[in-house]
Formats: C-alpha cells, sequence, structure tokens
C-alpha cells in the first residue's frame, strides 16, 4: 500500500460522496412516490418502504380516486388538485412543442443570418441576450396587462408566444454555435453553380447543421417543459402545465400528500431526464450560449 | 415589385441582376425578422407598458383598466424608498447570489479536479453527478420540501448523528428556511459549474503543466499558478451566467416557503409576485420591475465589460 494508491482511494471516495448527494433528494422523490399513506409522514421517516403501491401515481391521473381517497383517509383534498394529471401534460405537451418548433425555427433563421451576414453586425446577437439577463417577473406584469387586451391571457397562444420568445437567446446562441462548425466554402461554390441563397441555406448548410439543431430543440424543450412562473401568472385554470400541477400539490398538500406530491414530481420530470440525457454533450453549450462546447 | 424592377432595368437582357434576387428587404434581414419582432414584443412593448404603468397607481382589484389607471407620478419610487420589505428582499437576493455563487464555485472547482483523470467507471459517476441539472427546477424544490419537512430524512440524520431528537421546522423558520431554498439551488446547479470548469480544465494545453511538474512544482501551487489563470475565462462565464440565473430565483422560494413567515425569505422575484398577484399592486410593482431592470441592465453591463477585458 504506497501512498499515491492511498489518495487514489481517497479520490474515489469523494467522488462516490458527491453522487451520493447528487442522488439522494432524486431518490427520495422516487421512493416517497411508492410510499403506502401510512409511510408518508412517519417518524422516524421510512427510508426504503417495504410495501411500495402505485396507488400514489393512480391517485393522480385518477382523481376521482383521489377525491374518495382524500375524504377517506387524508383528509380535504385543495379544489385546484381535482383535475386529472392527464390534463396537465397534454397542456405541457402542446405548449412545449410548439413553443419549441417556433423558437428553433426563428432561431435557425436568425443564427444563420448573423453567421453567413453577419447582419447587424457584431454587437447584434448581444441584444437577445438581454431577454435572459432581465428577470422575467419584471415583464410578467406588463405582459399580464398587455395579455389582458389582446386577450391572451389563459390561453394556450399566449403561453406558447412567452416561451418561444424567452427561449429564443438560447436558440440562437446555441444554433449559432453549430452553424459556425460548417464550413461557408460549400455555400459559395453551391451558389456559383446557380443555387440561390436560400437554395444554399436549405439544401447544403441546412443539412450539415441538422444534428445540432436537433440537439437545441431537445434542450429548448426542457426549458419549456421545466418552465413554472409564466404558467404560473399567465394562466387561470383553463390551462395548466406539469411544473403548475407540481406546485398545486405541493401547496394542497402541507404536509399531507407528500406520497402523491412526489408522484406527480417524478412522473413529471422523468421525460426531461431522458431527454437531458440524450443531449448531454450539448447541454453546457446550451446552458451557456454556446460559449462553452464539450 | 418585380414588374417594376423589370421595367426599371429594361427587362431581362440587362446586365442588372434579375428581377429575383431584388427584394424588399435583403435576404438576410428577413431571416433575422421573425426572431427580431418576437424579442421586440416581449421586451420594447412590455418595457413600454411598464414606464407608463410605473407611474400609476393600477390595482385590477378597483376594477379600472390599466391605461386608465391614475396617474400618480413618481409616488411609487418614493414609497419604495421607504418599503423595507423590498430593500431587504434586494440585499436578500444579493446575498443568495454570493453564497451560492461562492460555494457552487468551491465545490465545482474541487470535484473537476477529482476528474481529470481516467477510470473506468467515470462516465457513470459524471451521469450521476449532472443528473440534479437534469431535473425540473419545480421538481427539485419539491424534494426539498420532503427532505427539509418538520418528519423529513435530514432532520432524522440530524438526530441520528446528534444522539438527541431533533425536530426543527426549517421551511417556517424566517431565517432557517434560507438554509434549503440555498441548498436546493446549490444542489441543482454546482453540476453545470462543474461541467463547465472540467470542459475547461480538459482543454488546458498540457504542456506547461508537465513542464511545471518536471521542474518540481508541487500540485498545489501548480493549481494556483498554472490551471487558475488559464481557467479564467471559463470559470468568468460560468461566474457571470449562474449570477444571472441566481438573481433570478423564484421556483425554490415560491415552492418551500413563498416568501413566509411575514416576507423573510422573499427575494426580488419573489416579492414582486406576492406584490403584484396577492396583493394586486402592480403600478407600484411596475415601479420595483423598473429599478430591477436598471440595476440587473448595469451589473451585466460591469460584469462583462470586466469579462471582456479577461479575454
Amino acid at each position: 500500500m504506497d501512498r499515491s494508491f492511498m489518495t487514489t482511494a481517497l479520490k474515489r471516495c469523494a467522488v462516490i460522496l458527491a453522487m451520493l448527494f447528487a442522488f439522494f433528494p432524486i431518490y427520495w422523490l422516487f421512493a416517497t412516490s411508492l410510499k403506502p399513506f401510512e409511510e408518508w409522514a412517519a417518524w422516524p421517516p421510512v427510508w426504503l418502504t417495504d410495501n411500495p403501491t402505485l396507488q400514489n401515481y393512480r391517485i393522480v391521473f385518477f382523481p376521482e380516486a383521489a377525491r374518495a381517497y382524500a375524504a377517506d383517509q387524508a383528509g380535504s383534498l385543495d379544489y385546484k388538485v381535482s383535475g386529472s394529471a392527464w390534463k396537465a401534460f397534454q397542456d405541457s405537451a402542446i405548449i412545449s412543442t410548439c413553443a419549441t418548433v417556433l423558437s428553433v425555427t426563428f432561431g435557425t433563421l436568425a443564427a444563420y443570418s448573423i453567421v453567413r451576414y453577419r447582419t447587424g453586425g457584431e454587437n447584434y446577437p448581444f441584444q437577445f441576450l438581454t431577454v435572459r439577463m432581465m428577470p422575467p417577473i419584471a415583464v410578467v406584469v406588463p405582459i399580464v396587462a398587455l395579455f389582458s387586451v389582446l386577450r391572451l391571457s389563459d390561453t394556450y397562444i399566449g403561453l406558447i408566444l412567452a416561451y418561444t420568445a424567452f427561449t429564443l437567446p438560447f436558440s440562437i446562441w446555441m444554433i449559432r454555435s453549430f452553424i459556425e462548425e460548417t464550413p461557408a466554402e460549400l455555400e459559395g461554390a453551391a451558389m456559383v453553380h446557380g443555387m440561390t441563397q436560400l437554395e444554399a441555406f436549405t439544401r447544403i448548410t441546412l443539412p450539415l447543421a441538422k444534428g445540432g439543431i436537433l440537439a437545441t430543440a431537445l434542450f429548448i424543450f426542457i426549458l419549456n417543459w421545466s418552465e413554472f412562473l409564466f404558467a404560473l401568472v399567465l394562466t387561470s385554470g383553463n390551462v395548466t402545465t406539469v411544473t403548475l400541477q407540481v406546485a398545486n400539490y405541493v401547496s394542497a398538500s402541507s404536509g399531507k400528500l407528500y406520497g402523491v406530491q412526489a408522484a406527480m414530481g417524478a412522473i413529471s420530470t422523468l421525460p426531461v431526464i431522458f431527454f437531458g440525457y440524450i443531449i448531454q454533450k450539448h447541454l453546457v453549450r446550451g446552458l451557456t450560449f454556446g460559449a462553452v462546447k464539450q | 415589385m418585380s414588374e417594376d424592377v423589370k421595367n426599371q432595368t429594361g427587362g431581362d437582357d440587362t446586365i442588372a441582376p434579375p428581377a429575383s434576387r431584388r427584394r424588399l428587404i435583403p435576404f438576410n434581414v428577413a431571416l433575422v425578422l421573425p426572431a427580431q419582432l418576437t424579442v421586440m414584443a416581449v421586451v420594447v412593448v412590455p418595457t413600454l407598458i411598464v414606464l407608463w404603468l410605473a407611474l400609476t397607481d393600477w390595482q385590477p382589484t378597483q376594477g379600472v383598466p390599466w391605461w386608465q389607471a391614475d396617474m400618480i407620478w413618481f409616488w411609487n419610487f418614493v414609497d419604495l424608498w421607504y418599503d423595507e420589505r423590498f430593500t431587504n428582499a434586494v440585499w436578500r437576493t444579493l446575498f443568495v447570489v454570493a453564497v451560492c455563487i461562492v460555494i457552487e464555485l468551491a465545490l465545482a472547482l474541487g470535484l473537476a479536479l477529482l476528474f481529470v483523470e481516467e477510470w473506468w467507471w467515470k462516465r457513470v459517476a459524471v451521469s450521476i453527478i449532472i443528473l440534479p441539472m437534469m431535473i425540473i427546477p419545480v421538481d427539485a424544490a419539491n424534494a426539498f420540501f420532503m427532505l427539509f419537512n418538520d418528519l423529513g430524512p435530514i432532520n432524522h440524520l440530524i438526530s441520528i448523528v446528534t444522539g438527541e431528537p431533533f425536530q426543527f421546522s426549517w421551511l417556517s423558520h424566517p431565517t432557517g428556511a434560507m438554509v434549503p431554498i440555498m441548498l436546493c439551488e446549490i444542489w441543482q446547479w454546482t453540476p453545470l459549474m462543474f461541467l463547465m470548469v472540467l470542459t475547461g480544465l480538459m482543454s488546458l494545453p498540457q504542456n506547461q503543466v508537465r513542464a511545471a511538474i518536471a521542474l518540481g512544482a508541487s500540485p498545489a501551487r501548480i493549481f494556483r499558478r498554472i490551471m487558475l489563470p488559464l481557467l479564467s475565462p471559463v470559470i468568468g462565464i460560468a461566474v457571470l451566467i449562474r449570477s444571472i440565473e441566481t438573481f433570478k430565483i423564484f421556483d425554490p422560494v415560491y415552492i418551500l416557503t413563498r416568501g413566509q413567515p411575514g416576507g423573510a425569505t422573499e427575494t426580488i422575484s419573489m416579492y414582486m409576485y406576492n406584490g403584484a398577484f396577492v396583493y394586486f399592486r402592480m403600478g407600484y410593482i411596475a415601479a420595483a420591475a423598473l429599478i430591477v431592470l436598471v440595476l440587473v441592465v448595469s451589473i451585466c453591463l460591469a460584469m462583462s465589460r470586466s469579462l471582456k477585458r479577461y479575454s
């Protein structure tokens, strides 16, 4: 046993400790979602349940079961939670998908123009970042005012517009970094052979940057799916999202519905984890606006 | 349009570019137009509305539409100046940003140094460690809500370690509640910092490090004198981006405490949410929004200036 072996062992132990810290809250979320009612708020807390049940997931998706169950065991349920989570998943899917398509389309067009034509000069792309710099809560008040005039509050279109605008900086900057990696010479050659500018873009550069654009789309979808503040402020019951549903369970439970709340949390975050691992190698690029590449 | 152009250029047999090449709007400008218009719609228009609302006393509960609200000129700003809840929220937010960024950076640097070498389960370890940044922020807060509950595992762990029964109501304690809020933020975003620093570390030129080792420099010295200066652009970007994002912190506060008890855990975003959508003082909060916008823009400009000087 020499010293270098000891330091290596210590280093690996530190890594394992970090893994434990990273994993534990997620473990707790999933573990609680499988606990039966009696173990939700037991003392000492149940670290690993002996009788796992899917009852909590059933309550999430079938509110009739929830109401009967709540009346039966867990006390009164908040009225907000009487809606099935299906509605939230459906709305989130519609809004996130539409906003992603819009954001990535607009982003690709703008990024291409910025890279190939230096549109607007060197500082032009930075103005898109201002959207990301300012706290959304600061623009939420005027957006509410504006939406009330345009009759967009509590509609799909309203949320889609807000999501599109607030993910645009990410899509422009991320796609820009991908397009910068494609050679400009090919397009020049194509145009010499009679392609128009548009054809050169759609038939030469777009196929080359396809992978990057797809990764960006998944990244934007994750952002949209996870968004909370706009959903909270711009809706009032007609439209709902998974994040709102989670928040409703938390505020409704105040210690009574841990299991159901955990089930909703676990199931709502699964798609995002899945997509996250697909684009793992592009995550840093996305979250740093293309500044740091893996 | 194309007909006009043809007439002016005298038909197809001139040397002028064909009509199809001449457009009302140049090709490249047309491409940025959709993005530009969307950004204008959510930045310029709302900013104009905020400028108006900040001068009014609009409260939607009074039944007056916002464009007819009473002008009260600059009284909102005067009130904000003396509003301790607001100034406290501002200082609290800056405190949260400072503490979270420092801890995240320290943890990320330490972790990244552990990951410079290769071993067989390294990829698995990275995948697990970055799990927190993959999940929905609201769900991260949800998990911490359960961890820090009176009957949660954190209290249980403390009881086991100290050997005495420990029951602390983290989430309803005025200062104690800041712990789960900040821990949640740190837990979720240290992985991003870690990935950024690791990316920077892996792309460092190895020659200088090897030369320093050959000359007998200690690891601590190599880290401080060679790695840290070379890493500073990456660290600068990481700190800038994370500061901006942490400044906006809302989701964990909303889920864990909603700024309770008595506004003791309110950050700027939470304060403004409560003001606008719990007390419905829209005009007042618009004035606060204006102040925050000016604050953020000036801080960002200052930080990006110093970042540019770095690189």
